[in-house]
């Protein structure tokens, strides 16, 4: 593909512009790169947070429900569900975001007292239920971190993209444009040059030849 | 020759974009770690406006790591400077507190050069990590100036 130039007329104040614009242009490229590395070392910790907590909500989730039907078993499932759907609670999740090299991604955090106690009635329910609760409990923590790199890892891929964007603009397309301009300009000088010195030698032979 | 203006012109606005975007999540000032753990939604407001919040999970282990008269004077977030082209990056600590805080979060003694702490990517890696909420990343002002020197030289 022949490679394009950009159109300015060939002077030498022209020539001083585009090379300060070609070190600009290579300064910015190395900021980009730079966001560009920090943001892909950001996603494969995020990446390999996603990958462990989605282990970890599988086995949660698997042992919880095993729990679970052993207190049903235990109870029968119309008494533990009496017991259950009196012990609603209202969950805090608290939401913010956080920044990773100019990209916003979001941070979710589950507020649970530290001991909590149950709502249902200890006297009624075994120890089956107390297990399963806190297996649950559990179960959410890890849903709610599961939910926040997964976003997490979705933003910082989006701006991954579009940072590389521009660093490949910045690469294939001004970069080698304005090298390719500022050559043309620097042939275009010597050309010059050489047309001059080649006038002024005619004119020396015409003078001689006098 | 083709007439490339338009486009370079939106490369260029997109490459201010750019430059904006980099520093404008740092928070408008520091906090001490005693007085966020003591508040609700332990938070940070920063330049763009937007606020940075911390986790109190993350609050509690720094505050496990060191003493307790140690908290008032640990200022978070921690500041990961980047200076762009280089392999290591420099996290800047004020006294020993922040030294110790890092080396114990990477289990290695750390050396401190005009109050900056040298890591590398591997370490970076651990270090974020570890903190998430609770370091930022800070792009050198040096190359930001010296952006400036170039884009609008003195006449």
């Amino acid at each position: 593909m022949p490679q394009q130039l950009i159109k300015v007329r060939p002077t030498k104040i022209e020539l001083i512009r585009l090379r300060r614009r070609l070190s600009l242009a290579k300064r910015i490229q190395k900021i980009v790169k730079d966001r560009l590395s920090i943001m892909t070392v950001e996603f494969m910790n995020l990446a390999r947070e996603a990958v462990e907590a989605k282990r970890k909500l599988l086995t949660d989730f698997s042992e919880a429900y095993k729990a679970l039907s052993i207190a049903a078993g235990y109870h029968g499932y119309i008494a533990l569900e009496k017991e259950l759907i009196a012990s609603e609670r209202k969950l805090e999740i608290v939401t913010g975001s956080r920044s990773v090299a100019g990209a916003r991604i979001p941070s979710f955090e589950l507020r649970q007292p530290e001991r909590p106690m149950p709502e249902y009635d200890l006297a009624d329910t075994s120890s089956w239920v107390d297990r399963a609760t806190q297996l649950f409990r559990e179960c959410l923590e890890a849903s709610v971190e599961l939910a926040e790199v997964q976003r997490g890892l979705e933003l910082l891929g989006r701006e991954i993209s579009r940072t590389k964007r521009i660093v490949n603009a910045l690469e294939y397309v001004t970069i080698p444009r304005l090298q390719g301009t500022i050559k043309y300009l620097n042939m275009k000088f010597e050309e010059r040059d050489r047309e001059e010195k080649s006038r002024l030698k005619r004119v020396k032979v015409l003078l001689e030849q006098r | 020759m083709s007439d490339v203006l338009p486009y370079e012109r939106m490369l260029q606005e997109c490459l201010v974009g750019e430059l904006r975007l980099l520093n404008a999540h740092l928070p408008c000032q520091q906090k001490l770690l005693s007085d966020l753990l003591g508040e609700e939604y332990p938070h940070v407001m920063c330049n763009d406006g937007s606020s940075h919040l911390f986790k109190k999970k993350e609050l509690g282990y720094l505050a496990s790591l060191i003493q307790t008269d140690e908290q008032e004077a640990l200022l978070l977030p921690m500041l990961i400077e980047i200076d762009p082209g280089q392999d290591e990056m420099a996290v800047i600590c004020r006294g020993k507190l922040e030294q110790e805080v890092i080396s114990k979060v990477l289990g290695m003694p750390v050396t401190v050069r005009r109050n900056r702490a040298a890591i590398y990517k591997p370490q970076l890696a651990v270090l974020r990590k570890t903190l998430k909420t609770t370091t930022q990343y800070l792009f050198s002002s040096n190359i930001l100036t010296q952006f400036a020197k170039e884009a609008h030289p003195p006449k």
